[in-house]
């Protein structure tokens, strides 16, 4: 009976007969219905095919459209009749187990993570993007979008129509004015100075017929339509991209909010043929293997923006290899593989005690009792655990208080490697009770009376009768239950989040769980590095997979003594 | 029965890993409607550019809409409190441009990695409010689109709230608040503002021998130290994290906490935690509550104290962190809270027209003044707001001479190494072998 729990839970067994017989005719609506399915599935791919079209995946595009067709051949026949029972299960399969196992393998080859998310080509595009500055000496402009005046909305040519205010200085304006001939003509009656900004570069703009809003940006201009907010923002990205070329250093009017512009030039220029990015003074910075531009000549810091590189098996040899994780990586193998022996031997041995106990027949009241012993199990260990947590402090704790103890629990590394047992005790029997207790129901009492006929005494019956007979029924929950706390992140990340650190490493911590340890890594460390963070998940699961197929190994030997 | 189990625990597990993951700071602030975005980006936290993972088509039907930003409508992003504050304003911006704003709440806790993680999924929204030390990272992973803001507009805002949202000579962000550390005093106990920190200790000790505290003074340590509070001690003797560069900013490729004006700082924190005034038992759970509880006169904390002690009716009064006998000045580091555009935005312009144009507007920084209780970046809500709030003059002055905190990636490989250390110094180790022990962790990580 135990061997169900072994078998993955979504295995059909034997499909049963086609429900048509020879010479019965289906009825019309079951057609209808199989069909209207069919088709409403495949509506839901294609929708799902649209959506990874937008986002440009073609792998999930052909998945999708290879699930689709899988779908039409194996529903539309009245052949393939295992199929229809397995595809629901395989396609859940894939999608759920499969995919993030392929992704998380896959990542553990890359150095995704921070500074580290963007392909090389979006790298680029943001050092670009980032490095605008404003020239400090420009003045900011009133702008408006416009087409000119006939031309559609959604595709003429986009101008920007710019105003300086009269406060400004005119002395000072930027040089694409002088240069253009501020002949006076472009200035309006309240003194703002007009200009037409293209890709070509700036003109003035004749005042006659310009009328100009209140904060300083023109409103109709002869000529031109001007856009209104929501107008300009459909082609929002266009407008970004727009730059009015002032001047000859590269510098340009760019759209700052919907109403000013603000003069200034990118910083950063990459040189394709070179591979490499230029700033202002000339200095170069090189793209590495690793995914940065840094300095050519090793002085300074690398850009911000990285990209995503494939490092082989780079993150693999990291944990094996570097010093500050090989040390730390043995250690918390040691204690992860202690932590849940540990949990799961005192846990069953509380819970199966209580268990006995309240199984005898002469007790009353047993189901108060046990509803007060599965209390624990019914709150929300992120309560208990914060609630332990506090309990274990050394000066305000109550467990000290109530002991008169001084322990530091929480900064020895040996107090604390107890505290998180004891927590885990408590949070843990009432599980192995209920699940004992549901075992020692499920002994025949037959069994108990023919030992007791073949005159065993009640201490003999126990170990000779109902402790095998548990434990068979128990075996496989064990090993589950080892398998949770080998990767009870919760608990640890709530009682001693890790800690206590000592001899100055910062990323391995004394009562650290390996999933504890890639979660720093990945996501709290210095530089939070998913691959590297992927790669110890792929250990920790040939860990985990490893240590279950031996307990299963041995619970089926358990059984065959049976 | 078994069989299920089985199912039951394993989604258990998955559950609580996945939980856990999402309550990643033990943040007290906690909003419902948070919830339902963290599931939403649970999913887009998978998603990358280059493979899109599986559950595209269930990111699009769990109804990703309301919160992303898709060219009709502005969404802002933001936490509990500033949503609310942010309500009048949106109204505002609606009448005045006739652009609709949805403000989406979202967990201050979650906010940060929610931001990056749609943002680099594409999705996202247009604007987002949270701390300039997210900035690094941000532009890092190009989540965060540069602000040109105008000169004269620069001018009206505090110079160091400008400067914390300045990356690599880049702005990317609007300043609304700033916070800082400063000694919050229970007057009733301690009717005198102590002179120096000797002063303050022996104070303390006096109250504590007289039975009338059980605490010489508050501040969290925790066992993983904090090198956030323990700033100020490090600094106070010209010491700190990264040097200062000339042209603002840090240097964030050296690290300078074996320094000899770090390490005189560093003796101090021992000097405290030898005078019980430092305990790595104090933590985040329980430190305000020692203030508030009457159980010490003195807590060393930030504005998001205030709310519990005034609720516990405490006569509190707020003062600079005082010197030391021998001229050392605890400086605090500067939290600076501002509005963030998105880099992925479907509306780039009318973002910016929000944070430039309305975000710097004087009665918008004193509602959100309102809602967090923190001095305004923009001078006018401050002098304004510090006219009838007597607390906020006190952040004021508590937050002058700070420094913002580094803002560059780097400091990210700092925070552990250097908060372990501290706790240690407060555990009675050598401080400066902690310090070297710290500085070459850092400089290994860099």
């Amino acid at each position: 009976m135990s061997q169900s729990v072994i078998d993955p839970p979504r295995s059909t067994g034997e499909p049963p007969a086609p429900g048509t017989g020879e010479g019965v005719r289906t009825p019309a609506w079951v057609h209808v219905t199989r069909w209207a399915l069919i088709a409403a599935a495949l509506l839901g791919l294609g929708y799902a095919a649209q959506q990874a079209i937008e986002a440009g995946s073609w792998l999930i595009v052909t998945v999708v459209a290879f699930i689709a067709m899988a779908v039409l051949v194996v529903y539309s026949t009245q052949r393939f009749i295992p199929a229809k029972y397995l595809l629901p299960g395989l396609v859940l399969l894939l999608l759920f187990q499969m995919w993030p196992i392929v992704y998380t393998a896959a990542t553990a080859f890359t150095n995704y993570g921070d500074g580290h998310t963007l392909s090389k080509d979006e790298a680029i595009v943001a050092i670009q993007a980032q490095s605008v500055r404003q020239d400090p000496d420009a003045p900011r402009f009133g702008m408006s979008v416009a087409v000119p005046e006939g031309e559609p909305i959604e595709s003429g040519d986009l101008s920007f129509l710019l105003t300086v205010a009269p406060t400004a200085d005119g002395d000072e304006l930027e040089e694409g004015a002088e240069e253009t001939g501020d002949t006076g003509e472009n200035v309006t009656a309240d003194g703002y100075q007009l200009f037409v900004g293209t890709e070509e570069g700036l003109e003035p703009l004749a005042a006659e017929g310009v009328s100009v809003r209140a904060n300083g940006t023109v409103e109709t201009a002869p000529g031109y339509r001007v856009l209104n907010l929501l107008e300009a923002n459909e082609r929002s990205a266009e407008v970004t991209d727009l730059a009015v070329p002032v001047g000859e250093d590269g510098s340009a009017v760019k759209a700052a909010t919907t109403s000013q512009a603000f003069v200034g030039q990118p910083t950063m220029v990459y040189d394709e043929e070179a591979d490499t990015m230029t700033n202002a003074e000339g200095k170069v910075y090189v793209a590495t293997e690793d995914g940065n531009f840094v300095p050519e000549d090793g002085e300074g810091s690398p850009l911000p923006a990285g990209w995503t590189v494939n490092v082989g098996f780079g993150n693999f040899l990291t944990i094996f290899t570097d010093p500050a994780f090989r040390g730390g990586f043995l250690k918390i193998f040691a204690w992860n593989l202690a932590f849940p022996v540990i949990s799961v031997a005192s846990t069953f041995l509380l819970g199966m005690l209580l268990a006995l106990l309240f199984n005898d027949p002469r007790l009353k009241g047993k189901a108060v009792y046990r509803s007060l012993l599965v209390l624990p199990y019914a709150l929300p260990v992120f309560v208990t655990g914060l609630i332990w947590a506090a309990m274990f402090n050394q000066q305000f704790g109550l467990i000290n208080e109530l002991t008169g103890l001084n322990t530091n629990w929480l900064g020895d590394p040996w107090a604390a490697r107890l505290a998180l047992v004891i927590t885990n005790l408590w949070l843990g029997f009432p599980y192995m009770f209920l699940i004992c207790t549901g075992a020692l129901q499920s002994i025949p009492s037959d069994v108990k009376e023919a030992a007791a006929v073949d005159g065993a005494g009640p201490v003999r019956t126990l170990v000779s009768v109902t402790l095998p007979l548990l434990l068979v029924a128990v075996g496989p929950l064990l090993i589950a239950s080892f398998a949770f706390n080998f990767n009870n992140f919760t608990l640890i990340y709530l009682v001693t989040r890790g800690g206590p650190f000592v001899d100055g490493n910062s990323l391995v911590g004394s009562t650290d769980l390996l999933i504890n340890f890639a979660y720093r890594i990945a996501l709290e460390s210095g530089n939070p590095n998913i691959g590297l963070a992927s790669a110890v998940s792929i250990v920790i699961f040939m860990l985990v997979g490893a240590i279950s197929y031996v307990g299963f190994r041995q619970s089926k030997a358990l059984e065959e003594v049976n | 029965m078994k069989r299920t189990t089985g199912v039951i625990a394993s989604a258990a597990v998955a559950a609580l890993l996945l939980a856990a993951c999402g309550d990643s700071d033990a943040d007290t602030e906690e909003t419902p409607a948070a919830e339902d975005t963290a599931t939403e980006d649970g999913e887009s936290a998978e998603t990358t550019e280059e493979a899109p993972a599986d559950g595209e088509e269930s990111t699009a039907e769990a109804g990703g809409e309301p919160a992303a930003s898709d060219g009709t409508s502005l969404v802002i992003w933001a936490d509990d409190l500033r949503a609310a504050a942010l309500e009048d304003v949106a109204a505002l911006f609606e009448e005045e441009t006739g652009v609709p704003v949805t403000l989406q709440v979202v967990a201050n806790e979650n906010l940060r990695e929610q931001f990056g993680d749609a943002v680099s999924a594409g999705a996202g929204p247009d604007i987002a409010v949270g701390a300039h030390d997210w900035l690094g990272e941000l532009v890092q992973n190009n989540v965060v689109a540069p602000i040109q803001l105008s000169s004269d507009l620069v001018e009206r805002f505090s110079p160091e709230s400008v400067e914390a949202f300045m990356f690599e000579g880049q702005t990317y962000g609007v300043p609304y608040s700033v916070e800082s550390l400063a000694l919050i005093r229970n007057v009733e106990m301690a009717p005198e503002e102590p002179a120096t920190f000797e002063e303050l200790v022996a104070t303390g000790q006096q109250l504590v021998e007289d039975g009338e505290a059980e605490l010489v003074m508050a501040q969290e340590v925790g066992q993983e130290g904090n090198a956030y509070n323990m700033y100020p001690y490090l600094a106070a003797y010209g010491g700190g994290i990264f040097p200062l560069l000339e042209e603002g900013g840090f240097d964030g490729s050296q690290a300078i906490l074996d320094s000899e004006e770090t390490l005189q700082g560093a003796e101090k924190i021992a000097w405290l935690a030898e005078q019980d005034a430092l305990t790595v038992n104090l933590d985040g759970s329980n430190t305000i509550p020692q203030f508030v509880e009457g159980n010490t006169a003195f807590l060393v904390s930030g504005p998001w104290a205030i709310q519990q002690a005034t609720e516990a009716g405490i006569d509190y009064a707020i003062s600079p962190l005082p010197d030391f006998e021998d001229g050392g000045d605890p400086s605090p580091l500067l939290g600076v809270n501002g509005f963030y555009v998105s880099a992925a935005s479907q509306n780039p312009q009318i973002a910016q027209t929000f944070v430039q144009e309305y975000v710097s507007r004087p009665d918008v920084q004193v509602a959100l003044f309102e809602a967090g209780d923190r001095p305004p970046a923009l001078i006018e809500a401050y002098d304004q707001v510090a006219e009838t709030n007597a607390d906020i003059e006190a952040w004021g002055l508590a937050a002058e001479g700070g420094t913002p905190m580094p803002n560059i990636p780097a400091m990210n490989a700092v925070w552990g190494p250097l908060g372990i250390a501290t706790a240690s110094i407060v555990n009675g180790e050598d401080p400066a072998e902690q310090m070297a022990t710290a500085q070459s962790e850092v400089e290994s990580a860099l």
